[in-house]
């Protein structure tokens, strides 16, 4: 027992030490080591090597030694280096190990000689045993001295004997008494005739009962009558008949004396009232003697010295019940008598609804008036509810429900904002990915699971372009670059990133795009040919390629392998940057984000380890004009400043799985502090002020499925924002960012757009919105997109 | 009359009745001799109205006619209309009638390979043929459409095609077309996505059954696609409306025109002129414009000439505003801007009124006069989606139509109102939907956003009718029959 408690001792202090160094931020060789260490000494004290066996010799001289290795166990040094821990922790282990040695101790006991040698007086060997101590556990138990010691025979052979064996001590064992020698016994003692066993207290002689007597006293014990002969079931005589007779006896007129006034009744009353006049009888008889006895009795009467209570908000008075009415009158005015139907209605009801507890009835003269059933059952409610009901005062909030909802403006005054679907392109096969609109608002580029990138004239929903970059892959997501001085665009599908000029646009911009495109080849050279090992690991920036002749040729101009699947594109506001996200769970942290830098051709892995906490990342941004990064994983965001490289801030959203976010284009110069929206796999759209709070400072829950892309309308000229969901809707919100630092921004619902079918449990993909116009645009999983306007 | 009228007031002799003067400004139509004011029923609505007024002409085929009463249609019975104004029975009404317009019917539609963005048309009455020496005879209308494919298409009214212009390779459009205008009955201007302005030639042939487009001059200078054209033949003038937030202003005559500025040219982009394989048979000459308007800040959606001063230019654009240009000195003149985007734009001389087709649906009467007070002066409702196209009625000052992406052409007469909420607002007079819808079987469905049944451009002249053009692939042609008064 001991030795298992200190077993699990000695484990969780190891245990402790390992989570101790996890948590430290200690640099990995020592972790390393330390942790390595520890293993070792625990994988030691748990075989029972041989060694420890060695150890045991010593061990038992001293009995000391378990205590003071008990202590250093229990309360080890902090001071206490490792080395001699682990010193510690061995020797424990050799302790530990001598109670499973205790156990094999018992059995080789036998081989050990359990007697001494010793010299009699003859000079003999005597061999000395011993002393045998049974102690509890042993086999001898105390003999009971009356035992039979007959041993194992029949008792059949002790029949014809009065005994049936022999104590321990020689003594005959007696045959008991059986119950026919018993009763022979009681026969042979005679009870005389009457024999009670009472004793009769007048003459002090035993008491003796006659058979008669005896009859008697059975039959008063059988509740029966006593006397001989009495038949309690004799047939009755009708002495009177029950029948009442129609006629009456007397047909006789009734006398005249019933009807004139008694003279004699008027000479007595006459009499009463001369004695009253004359003082001689009191009309009221003073209190007697047992009424002036009955003060005495104490009498408490509550309201006596009741005064006129102040106004006070404690006091609540007994509520008083209304004065009766014309319908309480034994003689209404007909018109508050109830009629048949209402009476009918009354007697339905059930009493606990009545409307009031009576009806009123005309009794004609209130000598008609019978008693009041119900008298004693209302007043004795009544006083249940004086007593009982609890009285307080009920201060009531006189507020309008109204005016406690904030005061929104209506959608109307908030105009313009999308309200119908004004174009829909359609072309793509299977489902639209992701959207973007150019930055002069004419053109509109789309990807999808077919492969292709498309590019549409926004009003009319024209296809102007389309290149199949990929066979097999999807269309993960189209951005535009930012700027008018240059078109590219940035489509990543499958584990590829490519960058296109379309061909849709006048030959200046096209040169100059090209150009833009074209500058980074020069750079690429630079860069030391890797070895065969450095290119193997995953960290190695990738090269950017040429695309094939194909692509080529519709105007794709370079390619960036990264061989995870980029689900996440967002360009840095001047154009030269982009940031992309790989967010499978299989991509190695170091490079599931990568920062492009298009002048350069040059492809960078800015964070090393995975962010802790809430799985991989999601999307990242920048933000619209300080360097700052913003990486959103499942569960946060972290925005890093760019040229400080430090955190700066951890957003928690509360959200289960961020699925994209968006920043507020203007409001660090409008108002100094950011504004993030966040929408959020669990149908959440979360608001968050950055300066005010790490949590949500709105949670928006207006859809029934998951949130995938929410979006501000860029360069702030309308403050409005949208998110798209799985449920097929789109939804518009006017969200105003004042330039005051103590007011709140105002989020207004605005219009819930519908149109895109749900097509395999997906809705709304990814929406955008128009540079300049309040409109926007949606890319279905239904394979159409919808210009919103 | 006076038996009439007695006649008129004994029969209903238990309603109120009111004294109308009935007046028309139409020489064919007025009454024959000056007629008294008639005493006539409350209870009249138009239709009563409009026999009455059959009788007294005593013509023998009844025309219908529209009422107004100051400046406004007769929608309801006088009786209501006395009590929504608060006019007294007591006095005499002063009712002009006019002819009503006659619901365009659908007379054919043309079918395209392609997307139709643009239409025009020329006849006796077409702006082309008043500004040409030479008139268009009767049964010898064109109608010109420009397409999505790039290609020009010239049309007889037997929905024969007499000419298309060449494809790319021999100097055509080299993206889709947007706008397309004849200049004259033998020159067309267009322009597409390819930001070129074109001028071509059109001759057709002596028996009029074909004709030939030949490329006459290419305008370079535009650096986005094009969104709309505007013609002045007598002046040789061009105004073009793009995406690049300029508005163009072009001369037709080669030797008017500057030269060609070399950075807009497709040659000098190495890239483009690789795929595109540039005109290698024909040579046509190249030309810049006479002036880019800069001014806008979006997209110009479109430009037109004043119509009766044709050194005033104006041009909407996507940035709200309307911009009124002095062409002669190449200076903004005047900027209204309103709330939404604009995206076409119509002039109502007469009236002194810009109508502008807005992406809110509606369409914005804009009064460009310096002096006028407000920006807006009536909106027109009834369209549900973008109106991207506007044209003139021909027949009378205050009508025009318009089309839109909801796939619809409406038919409105400024004076059609009703009260609203937001103050008076214009009532559609006719809806012309699509053919093709009806051909398919579902004239009553909606389609959301207009979906394949987009009207892009649409034009209206007094000869032909009503051209629409549309995502439908077809140009579609409607004429009110009873409207034409020489009864084609």
């Amino acid at each position: 027992m001991g030795a298992s408690k200190k077993r699990k001792a000695v484990t969780r202090d190891v245990e402790e030490e390992a989570g101790v160094f996890s948590g430290d931020e200690l640099n990995a060789n020592d972790l390393d080591g330390a942790l390595s260490d520890n293993a070792n000494d625990l994988s030691d004290s748990e075989d029972d090597g041989s060694d420890s066996e060695i150890d045991l010799v010593d061990e038992f001289s001293d009995e000391d030694e378990d205590d003071e290795e008990l202590d250093s166990d229990e309360v080890p040094s902090d001071d206490e280096d490792l080395v001699k821990k682990t010193k510690t922790t061995a020797t424990k282990a050799v302790v530990l190990d001598r109670t499973s040695e205790d156990q094999d101790e018992n059995s080789s006991d036998d081989e050990m000689p359990n007697f001494r040698i010793e010299k009699d007086a003859n000079g003999n060997d005597r061999y000395v045993y011993d002393e045998i101590n049974p102690d509890d556990n042993s086999d001898y138990s105390e003999v009971d001295e009356n035992a039979n010691t007959i041993g194992d025979i029949p008792l059949s052979f002790y029949d014809q004997y009065p005994h049936i064996g022999y104590s321990i001590n020689g003594k005959k064992i007696m045959r008991p008494a059986k119950g026919e020698a018993l009763d022979a016994l009681l026969d042979s003692i005679e009870i005389p005739k009457g024999w009670t066993g009472l004793t009769d207290p007048s003459t002090g002689k035993p008491l003796e009962l006659s058979q008669d007597e005896l009859e008697l006293l059975k039959k008063i014990q059988l509740n029966e009558i006593p006397q001989e002969g009495y038949n309690p079931y004799e047939p009755t005589v009708e002495w009177f008949t029950s029948k009442q007779e129609v006629m009456p006896l007397s047909a006789a007129p009734e006398p005249k004396r019933r009807f004139v006034p008694s003279k004699h009744e008027a000479k007595r009353v006459m009499k009463i009232v001369k004695a009253i006049r004359e003082g001689r009888i009191l009309p009221y008889k003073p209190p007697t003697e047992d009424q002036e006895a009955d003060q005495y009795v104490a009498k408490y009467d509550l309201w006596a010295d009741e005064a006129e209570r102040p106004d006070h908000p404690m006091h609540v008075p007994a509520p008083k019940l209304p004065p009766p009415g014309y319908e309480e009158s034994y003689h209404p005015p007909p018109e508050y008598l109830p009629d048949k139907k209402e009476r009918k209605e009354w007697e339905e009801t059930d009493p606990e609804d009545r409307e009031k507890d009576f009806l009123a009835n005309d009794f004609g003269s209130l000598r008609k008036v019978p008693g009041y059933e119900t008298f004693v059952k209302e007043k004795f409610e009544r006083c249940l509810d004086l007593y009982l009901a609890p009285r307080v005062r009920r201060s009531k909030l006189n507020i309008d429900p109204e005016s406690l909802l904030p005061k929104l403006p209506s959608p109307e005054e908030l105009k313009p904002f999308p309200t119908t679907c004004a174009t829909v392109f359609r072309g793509h096969k299977g489902r639209v990915r992701s959207l973007s609109v150019d930055p002069s608002g004419v053109w509109l580029a789309t990807g999808g699971d077919d492969g292709t990138v498309r590019v549409w004239e926004l009003l009319t929903g024209r296809q102007l372009w389309s290149v199949k970059v990929s066979d097999e892959e999807a269309v993960n997501v189209v951005r535009w670059r930012p700027g008018k001085e240059a078109v590219v665009l940035a489509a990543a599908s499958g584990d590829d990133i490519f960058l296109a000029v379309p061909p849709i646009v006048d030959p200046e911009t096209e040169k100059a795009s090209l150009e833009l495109l074209d500058a980074g080849w020069g750079y690429a050279a630079p860069n030391p040919a890797l070895s065969a090992a450095d290119a193997n690991k995953t960290t190695t920036p990738p090269q950017w390629i040429r695309p094939s002749s194909t692509l080529t040729e519709a105007g794709v101009c370079a390619v960036i392998p990264l061989k995870y699947v980029v689900k996440s594109i967002s360009w840095h506001r001047r154009g030269d940057y982009f940031v992309t996200v790989c967010p499978g769970s299989s991509t190695p942290a170091s490079v599931a984000i990568s920062i492009h830098t298009v002048s350069k051709h040059l492809t960078q892995f800015p964070f090393r380890r995975r962010i802790k906490g809430g799985g991989p990342p999601q999307t990242a941004h920048f933000h619209p004009s300080k360097p700052i990064l913003f990486v959103a994983n499942q569960r946060t965001i972290r925005a890093y400043d760019l040229s400080r490289q430090l955190l700066v801030k951890i957003l928690q959203p509360g959200a289960r799985w961020i699925s994209s976010f968006d920043i507020h284009p203007t409001s660090s110069t409008a108002s100094g502090g950011d504004n993030v929206i966040i929408g959020s796999y669990d149908r959440r759209l979360l608001w968050h002020d950055v300066d005010l709070s790490a949590r949500p400072y709105k949670t928006l829950r207006y859809h029934k499925k998951a949130i995938r892309a929410v979006k501000f309308h860029p360069g702030g000229r309308y403050p409005l924002f949208a998110d798209a969901s799985d449920d097929g809707s789109l939804q518009i919100f006017h969200g105003s960012v004042t330039g005051d630092m103590l007011s709140n921004a105002s989020i207004v619902p605005l219009k819930v757009l519908k149109g895109h079918k749900i097509t395999g449990e997906l809705g709304v993909l990814d929406l955008d919105w128009h540079p300049r116009e309040a409109w926007c645009v949606s890319a279905g999983a239904d394979g159409t997109c919808r210009l919103w306007m | 009359m006076d038996s009439l009228s007695s006649a008129a007031a004994s029969s209903q002799a238990v309603q109120r009745q009111v004294r109308v003067q009935l007046t028309s400004k139409q020489e064919d139509i007025a009454l024959p001799e000056n007629t008294g004011p008639i005493l006539v029923p409350t209870g009249l609505r138009r239709y009563a109205l409009s026999t009455l007024v059959n009788n007294l002409l005593g013509s023998d085929k009844p025309i219908p006619f529209e009422f107004l009463i100051n400046g406004t249609f007769l929608r309801t019975s006088i009786d209501e209309y006395l009590t929504a104004n608060g006019i007294s029975a007591e006095t005499t009404l002063e009712v002009e009638y006019v002819r009503a317009l006659i619901p365009p019917l659908h007379i054919a539609s043309f079918e395209h390979d392609d997307w139709v963005s643009s239409t025009d048309i020329l006849s006796a009455t077409s702006p082309a043929a008043s500004w040409a020496s030479s008139a268009v005879s009767q049964g010898q209308e064109r109608i010109l459409s420009g397409s999505y494919d790039g290609l020009l298409r010239v049309w007889d009214m037997s929905s024969q095609i007499l000419a298309v212009s060449p494809a790319p390779a021999e100097g055509g459009h080299s993206a889709s077309i947007k706008a397309a205008k004849f200049v004259t009955p033998n020159q067309i201007a267009s322009a597409g996505l390819d930001r070129t302005v074109r001028l071509w030639k059109y001759v057709e042939n002596d028996d009029g059954f074909s004709g030939k487009i030949s490329p006459q001059l290419e305008l370079f200078g535009h650096k986005s696609g094009i969104n709309s054209l505007a013609v002045h033949a007598p002046l040789n003038r061009v105004l073009s409306a793009s995406n690049d937030h300029t508005v163009g202003f072009w001369s037709t005559k080669k030797s008017d025109a500057p030269a060609a500025p070399e950075e807009a040219l497709p040659s000098k982009a190495s890239k483009s002129s690789k795929r595109r394989k540039l005109n290698p048979s024909v040579s046509t000459p190249q030309r810049g414009p006479l002036a880019l308007f800069s001014g806008h800040t979006a997209p110009v959606s479109a430009a037109i000439f004043d119509a009766k001063d044709s050194t005033v230019g104006y041009s909407t654009s996507w940035d709200h505003t309307l911009r009124t240009w002095d062409l002669v000195t190449s200076a903004l003149v005047d900027t209204r801007t309103t709330s939404h985007s604009l995206l076409s734009l119509e002039h109502l001389p007469e009236v002194h009124l810009l109508a502008t087709g807005t992406s809110a649906r509606h369409i914005t009467l804009i009064d460009p006069r310096v002096s006028a007070a407000t920006v807006a002066a009536m909106t027109l409702r009834g369209h549900t989606n973008a109106v991207v196209t506007l044209s003139r009625d021909p027949h009378s000052t205050y009508g025009l139509i318009s089309g839109s992406h909801d796939g619809t052409c409406r038919i409105w007469d400024i004076r059609s109102t009703k009260t609203d909420k937001d103050g008076v607002v214009g009532e559609s007079v006719y809806t012309i939907s699509r053919k093709s819808l009806e051909e398919e079987g579902k004239a009553d469905s909606k389609r959301v956003g207009g979906e394949g049944v987009k009207v892009f451009g649409v034009s209206w002249d007094k000869t032909v009718g009503i051209v629409s053009a549309g995502e439908d692939k077809r140009l579609q042609i409607n004429r009110g029959e009873g409207v034409l008064p020489s009864k084609i």
